[in-house]
């Protein structure tokens, strides 16, 4: 056998992917030869290296039940590379849900800039979760989300009587959101916003 | 292997997507081609599945991948491939020291960037088996090459790699 027919045996050695008979041989070579077994530890090497290689996360949106969620948002802002953007297009084609879901969030936009009395630097006040944080933050940060939209209706109502709107709609609770966090744009299943 | 059902679309994309991702990442560096290559993969599966034979589902599943990917690049009329990887930081858990966390950084680092400067079919060789955990014989069946020819691309591909890694990493 030449000697590269002989080396190659050291990978398939490695990924058990020889005959007993095989596998045999390679054992004697390398019991037998320093170089070797030098050569041998060094493919072993490399293979662990790759091996160990971190096994990515698939970004959420592309599976399945994964459906744009705050890229939405971004994309009405414009904050997209073109490859995204390119992506959430094809997406919003063929997927009802976020179809509506832009929509609403197209309508909630609409709706705030629309809101009598409100200047838009009020909106300044309302605490934005950052970015990274958001995805984690979604369950808490559904009491703040409520809060700022007592004020936000606070504002938009005068202040002085507290305002008993209820807040089921779901346009309005994007209203809501929207406007306290810009960039958001999921509605969690099971979470239930309203006034007191 | 025991792939007597067709799965449905939805069940590939949940039980495959990630190792797909993971190839197309290994073998461009970059993410967005990566998902890029994802999607088109769902989307010929889902238009191939009615087509579906049972069979070796992954032969067929990781055929498709692979011209999808090789379609791609066509399509793209690529970047350099030395382009430099953007790393893999997003991938790390949060409970290693900093220390280890960077170490293992430049460790992934250096070995993305070394797969980069592999001719493509050693790279793929290399990525469907040690990235992807494909056997040589579902290697040979996804890229239609004899299985000694697996066993050498592998093995060669690896000992490129060898010589582009600096050790101690
Ligand atoms: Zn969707």
């Amino acid at each position: 056998m030449n000697p590269l027919g002989r080396e190659e045996l050291f990978s398939a050695f490695l990924d058990g992917e020889l005959t007993t008979k095989e596998a045999k041989f390679v054992n004697e070579i390398l019991a037998g030869e320093e170089e070797a077994m030098e050569e041998f530890h060094g493919i072993q090497q490399v293979r662990k290296a790759l091996r160990m290689l971190p096994d990515l996360e698939i970004p959420g949106w592309l599976l399945p039940d994964g459906h744009l969620g705050e890229q939405l948002s971004s994309y009405l802002d414009g904050e997209l590379s073109a490859a995204e953007q390119r992506r959430v297009s094809d997406h919003v084609i063929g997927c009802a849900d976020c179809r509506a879901e832009l929509h609403d969030l197209d309508r909630a936009r609409i709706a705030v800039r629309s809101l009598p009395g409100v200047e838009t630097g009020q909106f300044d006040q309302i605490p934005v979760i950052p970015r990274s944080r958001r995805r984690r933050a979604v369950a808490v940060g559904s009491i703040g989300i409520a809060a700022a939209v007592a004020v936000i209706l606070g504002l938009a109502f005068g202040g002085q009587q507290q305002p008993t709107i209820s807040l089921d709609d779901l346009t309005t609770q994007h209203i809501a959101r929207a406007s306290a966090e810009p960039g958001f744009a999921v509605f969690p299943a099971g979470i239930e916003i309203s006034a007191p | 292997m025991a792939d007597e059902f067709t799965p449905s679309w939805e069940d590939v994309a949940q039980r495959y997507g990630r190792k797909i991702y993971n190839f197309a990442y290994r073998l461009t560096g970059n993410p967005d081609d990566a998902a890029d290559l994802v999607q088109e993969v769902l989307l010929r599966v889902r238009k191939g599945l009615s087509g579906y034979r049972p069979g070796s589902f992954e032969g067929w599943l990781w055929r498709i991948t692979r011209n999808a990917f090789l379609d791609g690049v066509r399509r793209k009329s690529r970047r350099p491939e030395t382009t430099l990887p953007e790393g893999d930081h997003h991938a790390l858990g949060s409970s290693p020291s900093p220390d280890e966390v960077l170490a293992s950084v430049r460790l992934s680092d250096n070995v993305q960037a070394a797969l980069l400067k592999l001719p493509y079919a050693f790279r793929e060789a290399v990525v469907l088996c040690d990235v992807v955990g494909l056997t040589y014989d579902e290697i040979a069946d996804a890229t239609d090459i004899p299985v000694g020819t697996v066993r050498s691309r592998i093995h060669r591909g690896r000992k490129m790699l060898r010589g582009l890694l600096t050790w101690p990493v």
